[in-house]
């Protein structure tokens, strides 16, 4: 199928070609034309034209041409529907129905200004598009410091709270399965957060600092983890081969005097003391 | 120079590399490498690390690596402080500090999701920020209409 509209697209006339081509009709060919020769070009061409006023495929009150388009093939991929939104703020100048519609714009506009070809612009926006729809569908919970880690710990508490809701008495598996996962990351150098966690299970985090410490040498969780911490730096320490700045960046402390000060907390030594001690043996 | 930082780009490393390559230094190569592996791998490269602690060239409290470039090499464009704000409050899931972070950090991870190869990513990134930017010098006046026959 061919579909035209007019030249110079931005938002609604990538989009839609987008939406077209990924779940409509792979093979379509978009055509773009000056305003007011898109009628008569769609006749010659037997294309169908779109998003331009008194065609099927348009503008309806306060929904744009994208929208048109996702109730006209039904398209119930709930991914979709955000796009729409974001695209339909964007397309129509109100930025606030959706968080994403005013980045969307800048960078739309920005790849507008910067592509004279329309087709050029097509492709980059092809990529802009599928980027969104990716984010839509896997990423919206997303938040950008969260590390994979966090996902496994969280599926971890998830099951845990979910056997507790079931009443079982049986020994908690949770309990032994997170604490070989903490020590398989401690070796990675990952920041762990248990509000971040909480936050996520929408549980208060002294519920689950609390249930933790009865499974974890009456540890806290961030204690816990400090002390792996700690230990890690030690057994980093027999190597000459890194620095005590290295040792501390390389178990999770993003600051030196920091690192010296709960290493001297929990060995009762500074960093170098440790060390030199380490080397007389 | 080399510049090195962390793999799997998606904000600040990418946007970091953009900006270098227009405003510091035009002949800037980048490499990227596992976490551990950056420090090592600068020394033997005499690559300059980036975005990571303990590097010069890193977050500084609630700012972020972008940040640090504008201060250090004193660039004073206005389009590149307003990329600042939009890149620090999507780098910081802080995405009230500019109303397009949101949409950067979609694009952004979504990009990341889609192209699993570093140099892809980041060539691909450089055309968002070349966009971001030609949008904040040129045409962050303009607004969208539905106004096809104006």
């Amino acid at each position: 199928m061919k579909w035209i509209t007019r030249e110079h697209p931005k938002i609604d006339r990538i989009a839609c070609p987008w939406l077209i081509k990924r779940f409509v009709d792979t093979d379509a060919e978009i055509i773009y034309v000056p305003f007011n020769e898109v009628i008569e070009k769609a006749n010659e061409l037997h294309a169908t034209p779109f998003d331009v006023p008194d065609v099927e495929f348009s503008h309806y009150g306060d929904q744009c041409t994208f929208d048109y388009f996702v109730k006209k093939y039904q398209l119930n991929d709930p991914a979709i529907h955000t796009i729409a939104v974001i695209v339909r703020g964007a397309d129509t100048d109100r930025h606030d129905i959706a968080n994403q519609s005013s980045g969307l714009w800048a960078i739309s506009a920005g790849l507008a200004y910067n592509n004279e070809d329309d087709h050029e612009l097509l492709n980059k926006g092809m990529m802009i598009y599928d980027a969104l729809y990716s984010w839509a569908k896997y990423l919206q919970q997303e938040k950008h410091t969260q590390s994979p880690f966090e996902n496994l710990l969280l599926d971890v508490f998830n099951k845990f709270l979910k056997e507790k809701g079931r009443g079982t008495r049986k020994p908690p598996a949770w309990a032994k399965e997170l604490k070989e996962i903490i020590q398989d990351q401690i070796d990675t150098n990952l920041s762990l957060s248990l509000k971040e966690i909480s936050k996520n299970l929408e549980v208060h985090p002294s519920y689950l600092s609390r249930e933790f410490s009865k499974y974890f040498e009456d540890l806290s969780f961030g204690e816990y983890i400090r002390k792996l911490r700690i230990e890690k730096a030690t057994q980093l320490m027999h190597s000459p081969k890194y620095a005590l700045t290295e040792i501390a960046y390389l178990t999770g402390f993003s600051d030196q005097s920091h690192f010296a000060r709960i290493f001297k907390k929990y060995t009762g030594k500074s960093p170098s003391a440790y060390r030199k001690s380490i080397n007389k043996k | 120079m080399k510049w090195i930082t962390r793999e799997r780009p998606k904000i600040d490393r990418i946007a970091c590399p953009w900006l270098i390559k227009n405003f510091v230094d035009k002949k800037a190569e980048f490499i990227y490498v596992p976490k551990e592996e950056v420090f090592a791998r600068a020394k033997e490269l005499n690559a300059i690390p980036y975005d990571i602690p303990g590097a010069e060239y890193t977050h500084e409290q609630d700012h972020c690596t972008f940040d640090f470039i504008i201060k250090k090499h004193n660039l004073t464009d206005p389009s590149l402080h307003q990329i600042a704000m939009i890149v620090r409050g999507a780098d910081t899931d802080r995405f009230q500090l500019a109303p397009q972070a949101a949409g950067l950090w979609a694009i952004s991870a979504g990009l990341s999701y889609n192209y699993k190869n570093d140099f892809e990513m980041l060539e691909v990134g450089m055309k968002i920020y070349d966009a971001l930017y030609s949008w904040s010098k040129y045409v962050s006046d303009e607004r969208h209409h539905w106004n096809p026959n104006p």
